[in-house]
């Protein structure tokens, strides 16, 4: 190489002006092997990815990425988003794209790149947060796009995360990480789901320790049904820092009672209440008999006197607001809310903590092999015990609705960080199973001689099952609740002529009673002499489309549940039942079914339905036999009682 | 540029005055900031409005002009007062204002404060609105939204916020609407505007005004006295400050009772539907004798367009496209091909990013060179293409339905927001052409462009016209089925399924963002227990021609299927499933965009043996006026076969609310028909 550079000195200028512009082409769509684009809206042409830790308040990770659109379809990755806030700086952000064969089609201009706030999006008041992004689009496909980005974290608690397949119809040529730290900082990681024989390579150089991963040929996933998400799907490393420092708060998150004990401290000194509402506290609590009525009372006057809204600026992000400020304004994030709840808890007498917990429903549990920060939301436990043994309290402070202990699908069935003097304890949040979660309903369905209906509903939801409707109830008025049940319900033609909903607390969990009465014009417009009847009106349940190619996935099946339903038909004399459906009865690994009907003595005709359904993780291989038990069930669902038109 | 003209124009009538402002009204303000009636905060006089998750008590602005610099600015001021009523209208207690910037003009939020009013034990408690509640978000390079939350909301609470708002924008004179999502007890809005400004003053609604006061003031305006220097028309030293009194224009509105706006669906924007109030900025006057039109006529309109370079300019250059465009002049000797073959030109050149412009904001070449821009980049290029290749083609403005309805009355350019090009055709038609969306075909314009009329931008102003935007195409569905149906009751079928006109758009547009695989998925779903071997998808580039499926089904007998007669409703599986209208009445027009047609039309086979037991009596419902049709039939057509067609025509684009009721009625009918049963019985001695 060296010895040509003598040569090339020797050409006169001119001859470097006349050599063509045009850059080598790259990223020719000809060089995809045709396995990636097996199922593919795009495929990731490159990744790479590096994370260096400069110290242990500072990490700087830069990102090439490159990504063929293959179809309209695959259009979404022709863009480009990141985002930035007051601890995360942007550095650049740089873009180009190219066409089919690999030319420069056009370089991103700093005129194109879009700047903005999210504004009130997540759900936040206010919030630093901004993203940049481009687009680079193209009129036709292919095109390949091409990015490069530099983020510095001046938030240390979390460290990026590489996954380079994050989304189904991608294909991944080649994908590249690599972690620089300083051996004073050794690097947490973990691999989840790595092909096999991928390895990570490792090297140091003075001080100065360096890890490498490589993933290349991965063709593109598809999300299936009843699946776990993407993220427990394909190939990942996950990263965490040992000991880390945010804004001079210094920490380590190598284990659990070290993270939970930089939080305790970030937050220390700060659930200061004015004396006012001391004395308001201890005025509300004076008489009452035992620690959970006093945690009751205080919950209700939370609920009463405050609301979420969440501001997220710099470190606030993290440390919460003063209890006095919520004392003052009567609002707060969920830091604020549950600092908040535990200082009046504590003016109470009631010993409690705060607890992080990775909120949302359908969220799979943290790892809790890997600790790090894996939380977005925080709640309060109140260690209570009845009859010496431990009857724990959870109490969600950001809703001024929800039950008093009640978790639900946001964040039940789970395990959070208890922050405690003493630092991180992990705790399972209350379990929602079959027992708690519930839907009964009795249903009278009034057949008139001319094929058209009436028909009253009566349906009580427990537990998860009420989750929906209780934030119906309480954040709709019945105007709305009405016009949302209206354009839910899945029935040919009919009018909502009556739908209240109401609080019913059960013994096991928070209840939400709804009425409903419906008039259905031509229900059963009689064909000749027979009226046809599906019994069931409000409770089927879809089959799942059939299984194309084989089962990738395993089966995860998320929320136990029981739906019990009794339906009676009320029928003119004149009809008679010619024939009724014969019952069913399934029994499997997934749960169980049965439906049976019968004529009562009074002539009305009674539907009885049962189904549970289990939680539970099984092997790909389970996915047929779980298919088959819904077919059955939409089968039976949809089931037809037969009545004879006699003369009168 | 308004500033700059009031500037120049002082100078001539700028007398020193020591008037103050005149009162502008003698009637008292409907609201006093600070000022709470307690009754409010009690839950006995809110039983009428239970339903409500809050109530808006008085919501009251007044706009007036004020002397700022050498111009004049807006002041807008406003006070709401909003009762709680439930934790679910606690979302009102948090307000965003949306300000506006470009070049030195902006919109500025001041003097904001608030109140939360609370009853406790029988006394009231009154929390002031702190600094920390508020914030200004810099949300895009052109709009900062000042945001403010009010502290203490509880359910029972009274909220109440005021501000003052200045504007440079006088074009855009304060608006205001009456009615919000939630109940408003009062509305009130009150102006007094120079009589060197004339404004037109539009009011949307169909409810009379319960307070409407016009009459004349004065006031007084203290501006900068500048002594020009010559060198433009805003330059100049400042020396000190004038006043000027002027007499002017006062007007109050009020409506009372308004009940909560709801959103239903088939509807174009919640702006033209509410009543609103609107300022169309008409001209200035500063002396008796010269009247400045600033609004004047679509002739100043053409001009002032024309001469934009940002839209004019765009017309006579197709820049990198001209070669290729003068190239297609000899390959297509017919208008229409051309103008079509010129399209594709352009949509190959340029993508469309979503974004509804009348205007290009930037040169031609920057969008060209990324390759995508917004829909007047795309269409003006279009326009500036097909005159290169000899076509006569014009821009076409108009407003797209969530923008909101164009008047023709009103003159106002900011009214639309988004050009389309016309071409007219030897027989005196019009061709539409859009080039944004790929996907429609060549003189059918996209459905957001669907709202009523467009306006011809043209050179001569006999040449300009309005050009109503009625569609071209309708939205039509036609599946033919062959039936077979076995002695268990297990069903085989092929299906050729053909959507077009809109609803080929609509289903192309889906296939392409979703893929085939999940499309096709997506619509077998509600077909539950069928397998479908195998499916063809058709014409799916050739955008002028329906998109076509072409399958095979089988659906097998149920496990325990009973013996004896055999029931089935052959249409239902290929109907819409569900009435759209779900609600008892509406209070709007049914703006579908474009009339429908959905056709049904299937040959069953029966088992052999088999017969009907009764023929199911056809039908025939139309809607009043022929504005709609549905028609069903069953026919035995062979020994064995069966014939049944339902077809569903809804003719017009938009149905108005009177005819909801005959809609739903009509859906209704197609839904119990499409569902009916056939018993098919062994023939008798079979």
């Amino acid at each position: 190489m060296k010895a040509l550079l003598p040569l090339l000195a020797a050409l006169p200028l001119s001859s470097f002006l006349l050599l063509p512009a045009a850059p080598a082409p790259k990223y020719a769509v000809d060089d995809i092997p045709a396995a990636l684009r097996e199922g593919a809206h795009a495929v990731l042409r490159a990744d790479d990815e590096v994370v260096a830790v400069k110290s242990a308040g500072r990490v700087v990770r830069t990102v090439h990425r490159v990504v063929t659109v293959l179809d309209p379809a695959g259009d979404d990755f022709g863009r480009h988003a990141v985002s930035y806030d007051a601890l995360n700086t942007l550095g650049y952000l740089r873009g180009a794209v190219y066409d089919a064969d690999g030319r420069l089609l056009h370089q991103l201009r700093a005129s194109e790149i879009h700047d903005q706030g999210v504004g009130d999006a997540g759900g936040n008041f206010m919030t630093d947060v901004r993203i940049r992004y481009a687009d680079l689009r193209q009129p036709q496909v292919p095109y390949t796009v091409e990015f490069d980005y530099e983020v510095a974290s001046d938030n240390a608690l979390f460290y990026p995360d590489w996954q380079p397949q994050d989304e189904e119809g991608l294909a991944v040529q080649n994908a590249t990480f690599k972690v620089t730290t300083p051996a004073a900082l050794p690097l947490r990681y973990q691999e989840r789901q790595l092909p096999k024989g991928t390895a990570v390579a490792r090297s140091t150089a003075g001080s100065l320790e360096t890890y490498q991963w490589q993933l290349a040929n991965l063709p593109a996933v598809e999300e299936e049904d009843a699946a776990p998400p993407l993220a427990h799907t394909t190939p990942a490393v996950v990263l965490a820092p040992g000991t880390f420092e945010v804004q001079g708060h210094k920490g380590t998150s190598a284990t659990w009672q070290g993270l939970g004990q930089w939080s305790y401290e970030l937050n220390a000194g700060r659930d200061v209440l004015p004396p006012a509402t001391i004395a308001k506290v201890q005025a509300l609590v004076k008489d009452a008999p035992d620690a959970r009525t006093k945690a009751r009372r205080v919950y209700e006057m939370l609920q009463g006197s405050t609301r979420y809204i969440s501001v997220q600026l710099g470190l606030g992000g993290w440390q919460t607001f003063p209890a006095s400020s919520v004392a003052n304004n009567g609002y707060g994030d969920c830091k604020a809310l549950s600092n908040y709840t535990t200082a009046l808890l504590a003016a109470a007498g009631v010993p409690a903590y705060v607890a992080l917990v990775g909120a949302g429903a359908g969220r799979p549990d943290l790892r809790a092999d890997f600790p790090s920060s894996q939380f977005n939301h925080v709640v309060v436990c109140v260690p209570l015990t009845q009859a010496g043994r431990p009857d724990t309290l959870w109490l969600e402070c950001t809703s001024q609705t929800e039950a008093f202990g009640y978790m639900g699908s946001f964040t039940g069935n789970r395990h959070a960080l208890l922050i405690t003097p003493q630092g991180g304890q992990l705790v399972a949040t209350p379990r929602y199973g079959a027992a708690e979660n519930r839907q009964e309903r009795r249903l009278d369905l009034f057949l008139d001689d001319k094929g058209g209906a009436t028909a009253t509903a009566r349906t009580l939801r427990t537990g998860l099952e009420q989750d929906l409707y209780a934030q119906l109830m309480h954040e709709l008025g019945p105007t709305d609740q009405k016009k949302y049940i209206t354009d839910h319900l899945r029935l040919p033609t009919f009018t909502l002529t009556r739908f209240s909903l109401a609080a019913v607390p059960t013994k096991a969990a928070p209840g939400v009673v709804e009425t409903l009465s419906l008039a259905l014009p031509g229900f059963a417009a009689p064909s000749g002499k027979r009226v046809f009847i599906a019994p069931n009106l409000l409770s089927r349940l879809p089959a799942l489309p059939a299984q194309v190619g084989e089962r990738q996935t395993p089966v995860w099946l998320s929320d136990a549940c029981v739906h019990a339903d009794t339906v009676r038909l009320h029928l003119p004399a004149t009809f008679k039942p010619e024939n009724l459906p014969a019952p069913v009865q399934l029994s499997t690994a997934y749960g169980s079914y049965s439906s049976q009907y019968a004529t009562l003595p009074d002539g009305t005709i009674q539907y009885v339905r049962r189904l549970e359904m289990k939680r539970g993780q099984l092997p790909a291989t389970a996915y047929a036999g779980y298919l088959d038990f819904r077919r059955k069930i939409s089968a039976a669902d949809k089931a037809q009682v037969v009545l004879l038109m006699t003369e009168s | 540029m308004a500033t700059s003209l009031l500037f120049r124009r002082l100078l001539l009538i700028g007398t020193a005055s020591g008037l103050g402002a005149g009162t502008a009204f003698a009637q008292p303000e409907p609201v006093k900031f600070g000022q709470i009636d307690k009754a409010d905060l009690t839950a006995a006089p809110f039983v009428g409005d239970s339903a409500a998750t809050a109530v808006v008590l008085c919501d009251f602005g007044r706009s007036r002009m004020e002397g700022h610099g050498a111009g004049l600015q807006v002041v807008f001021e406003r006070v709401t007062r909003i009762k709680i009523l439930r934790k679910a209208g606690f979302e009102n207690a948090t307000v965003e204002i949306p300000l506006y910037h470009r070049n030195e003009d902006q919109e500025k939020v001041s003097n904001l404060r608030g109140f939360t009013y609370n009853l406790v034990n029988g006394a009231v408690e009154k929390t002031k609105l702190e600094s920390t509640g508020a914030f200004l978000e810099k949300l895009t390079p052109t709009t900062n939204i000042q945001k403010f939350t009010l502290p203490n909301v509880r359910e029972g609470s009274v909220i109440e916020y005021a501000y003052t708002l200045r504007s440079d924008f006088l074009f855009n004179f304060q608006d205001w609407t009456f009615q919000r999502d939630i109940p408003v007890r009062w509305s009130e809005y009150r102006v007094s505007i120079p009589a060197f400004y004339k404004y037109k003053i539009i009011y949307q609604g169909n409810q009379p005004f319960d307070v409407n006061v016009a009459k004349t003031g004065v006031t007084g305006l203290t501006l900068d006295n500048k002594v020009p220097s010559g060198g433009g028309l805003a330059a100049g030293t400042s020396t000190g400050t004038m006043n000027v009194t002027a007499p002017t224009e006062e007007h109050q509105w009020a409506l009372k009772n308004l009940r909560a706006f709801r959103e239903e669906p088939f509807m174009t924007t919640f702006r033209d539907y509410v009543p609103r109030l609107d300022f169309e900025l008409m001209g200035e006057q500063w002396n008796d004798n010269e009247y400045h039109d600033l609004s004047g006529t679509w002739a100043t309109n053409n001009a002032t367009l024309l001469a934009d370079d940002d839209f004019g300019g765009r017309l006579g250059r197709s820049g990198p496209l001209r070669e290729q465009a003068l190239a297609l002049t000899t390959k297509y000797p017919t208008v229409v091909e051309r103008t079509a073959a010129v399209r594709q030109l352009v949509m190959a050149a340029m993508r469309y990013n979503g974004q509804n412009r009348c205007y290009a904001q930037e040169p031609l070449r920057k969008a060209y060179d990324a390759r995508q821009g917004s829909a007047a980049d795309v269409n003006l290029l279009l326009i500036a293409a097909l005159r290169e290749a000899g076509i006569e083609a014009h821009p076409l403005l108009l407003s797209t339905r969530d923008h909101g309805r164009v008047n023709k009355e009103f003159l106002m350019l900011e009214r639309f927001n988004y050009v389309v090009a016309v071409v007219p055709l030897a027989d005196g038609k019009d061709l539409l052409v859009d080039a944004t969306e790929p996907l429609l075909p060549c003189g059918v314009l996209p459905e957001r462009c669907l709202n009523g009329a467009g306006r011809l931008i043209a050179k001569k102003e006999t040449d300009g016209r309005w050009i109503d935007l009625v569609p071209s195409q309708r939205q039509v569905r036609f599946q033919q089925i062959n039936l077979t149906l076995d002695a268990q009751g297990g069903l085989s079928g092929q299906v050729h399924d053909e959507r077009g006109g809109y609803a080929a758009v609509d289903a192309r547009a889906a296939l392409a963002s979703l893929g085939e695989k999940k499309y096709l998925a997506g619509l077998l779903a509600r077909h539950e227990g069928w397998t479908v071997p195998k499916l063809t998808v058709g014409q799916a580039e050739t955008v002028d021609k329906p998109l076509t499926l072409d399958y095979e089904f089988r659906q097998p007998a149920a496990d325990n299927a009973p013996t004896g007669p055999l029931y089935l409703s052959p249409l239902s599986e290929f109907g819409p499933g569900q009435n759209p209208f779900r609600h008892e009445d509406r209070s709007f027009a049914v703006d579908f965009g474009m009339p429908q047609e959905e056709t049904v039309m299937v040959t069953l086979t029966l088992p052999a043996g088999y017969e009907l037991a009764s023929l199911p009596k056809p039908a025939v419902v139309d809607m009043p006026e022929q504005g709609g049709r549905f028609l069903y039939s069953v026919a035995a057509t062979a020994p064995g076969v069966v014939q049944l067609t339902s077809r569903l025509s809804l003719r017009k684009p938009v149905y108005a609310a009177a005819e909801y009721a005959s809609l739903r009625e009509l859906y209704r009918q197609l839904m119990a028909h499409q569902a009916e049963k056939l018993v098919i019985q062994k023939k008798a001695g079979g």
